[in-house]
């Protein structure tokens, strides 16, 4: 904006400008140099592409996503920062052209699709998923701009940024700004929770693995789009995992007797978000789609 | 003026199913699709009035001439706005005025709405629309 003023105050046109021209010029050097200085701060609305301070990177400036997975004062590792499971940018060819497909974890839609034989559904589960798929879905919480319930909230396709203190995680999810606390403090999970669409969380460490135990889920929450359910009879084991700074293993273990016939696990792989920011969505800002359901 | 062709086509990656059965289909967003006919694809050309840029789903309004020369106002469903900002769009990256071509998928039960599929602006450059490939699921039961 200021480099736009420059040049505009300083184009060529007519006499009169000449004779201002040497002022002219000390004061476009002034505003360059000002532009310089400030300009940064007027590169975007928000911090889109604002460099992340304090993380490792290669000559190049670029991060180096395959440097060690960072540790906190107190030796363990740090999960901080923001989080986007790891889907390869690919291209959608059509014509003449290619443009970039959006970047949707499988797990978004089915979360046992790489589960051989798939997700151990119970009858009682089947029957909950033939209604849904036969509704096209719209029972979707999600749709409706509900919470984004963890761990489903890992597939969907908003960052999570995990905040570490020693005796407490936070989970910051872009949609709908919502929150996840983890407790790391000893604290035992609740005996009779008050069912909740995060549930209660208390994790311990198990050697460089952060392992999450959560119950209270409420007795209605989808883990993914095709409704595969979770419900109040759950107890959902998340097993963190820092490779190296650009990788975040978590494994997803439930175990909820009345929708699966047995316990399972699931791991996807989240992909650390780096010179960029959180980007608030509030759901029920212009939700239209409900009505299209009819 | 403009030409608004519906061209039904079936893709290749779809599978066969049952007719009637209705599925979870997925193209993009976060939520099943089925509100829209993914398999029904529209080409229409027409003049932006209004491009709306709230969540969750960032909206393009588009005035389109049909063959009988009426304007019929279009409501195209894109991306959330942090979604078309991560891959370059800005809030005014298409303005008032401007024309533009897009390609959609109409929804089942409301005319003149529409998830859009491709967006060329006026100079024939291809837009982000978060299109990927549809999923549907095989059958829920194990």
């Amino acid at each position: 904006m200021l480099q736009s003023l420059c040049e505009r105050m300083t184009h060529p046109g007519g006499a009169l400008l000449a004779i201002f021209s040497t002022r002219v010029r000390a004061l476009r050097a002034a505003l360059a140099v000002i532009a310089f200085v400030v300009g940064p701060a007027f590169a975007s609305a928000q911090w889109l592409d604002y460099r992340t301070p304090g993380i490792p990177r290669l000559a190049s400036g670029a991060p180096d996503l395959g440097a060690p997975a960072p540790r906190t004062p107190d030796g363990k590792p740090d999960f901080s920062g923001m989080w986007f499971a790891n889907v390869p940018a690919k291209d959608y060819c059509r014509e003449a052209d290619c443009i970039q497909e959006e970047r949707m974890a499988r797990e978004q839609i089915n979360l046992g699709i790489k589960l051989e034989g798939g997700l151990p559904y119970t009858e009682w589960s089947k029957e909950q998923m033939v209604e849904r798929r036969a509704n096209g879905g719209r029972e979707d919480p999600h749709t409706y701009c509900k919470p984004p319930n963890f761990p489903r909230a890992w597939t969907l396709p908003q960052y999570t940024k995990i905040v570490q203190t020693p005796s407490l995680v936070v989970m910051l999810h872009e949609f709908n700004a919502a929150y996840r606390e983890v407790f790391l403090d000893g604290r035992p999970l609740p005996e009779d929770p008050n069912p909740t669409w995060n549930g209660y969380s208390t994790a311990h460490w198990d050697g460089d693995t952060l392992v999450i135990e959560t119950n209270g889920i409420r007795d209605d929450m989808w883990l993914d789009i095709q409704g595969s359910p979770v419900t109040e009879a759950a107890r959902v084991t998340e097993r963190l995992t820092r490779l190296n700074f650009g990788i975040m293993q978590v494994e997803i273990a439930v175990n909820d007797p009345k929708a699966y016939t047995r316990p399972w696990s699931v791991t996807i792989e989240m992909a650390a978000q780096v010179d960029t920011t959180m980007l608030e969505e509030i759901c029920l800002d212009d939700e239209q789609d409900v009505r299209l359901y009819r | 003026m403009i030409m608004a062709k519906i061209a039904n086509r079936v893709r290749p990656l779809l599978v066969a199913c049952g007719v009637g059965l209705v599925l979870i289909p997925v193209a993009q967003a976060h939520h099943s699709q089925s509100e829209f006919d993914l398999r029904s694809k529209l080409e229409v050309e027409g003049v932006v009035t209004k491009l709306e840029w709230k969540s969750p789903h960032a909206r393009l309004y588009v005035d389109v001439k049909d063959d009988n020369g009426e304007v019929v106002s279009w409501n195209f469903e894109l991306p959330s706005p942090n979604t078309l900002m991560r891959r370059g769009w800005k809030r005014d990256a298409l303005q008032p005025g401007d024309r533009v071509k897009v390609g959609a998928s109409p929804a089942r039960n409301f005319p003149a709405i529409g998830i859009a599929t491709s967006i060329r602006d006026g100079d024939d450059k291809a837009l982000f629309t978060g299109t990927t490939p549809i999923y549907e699921p095989e059958a829920a039961s194990q």
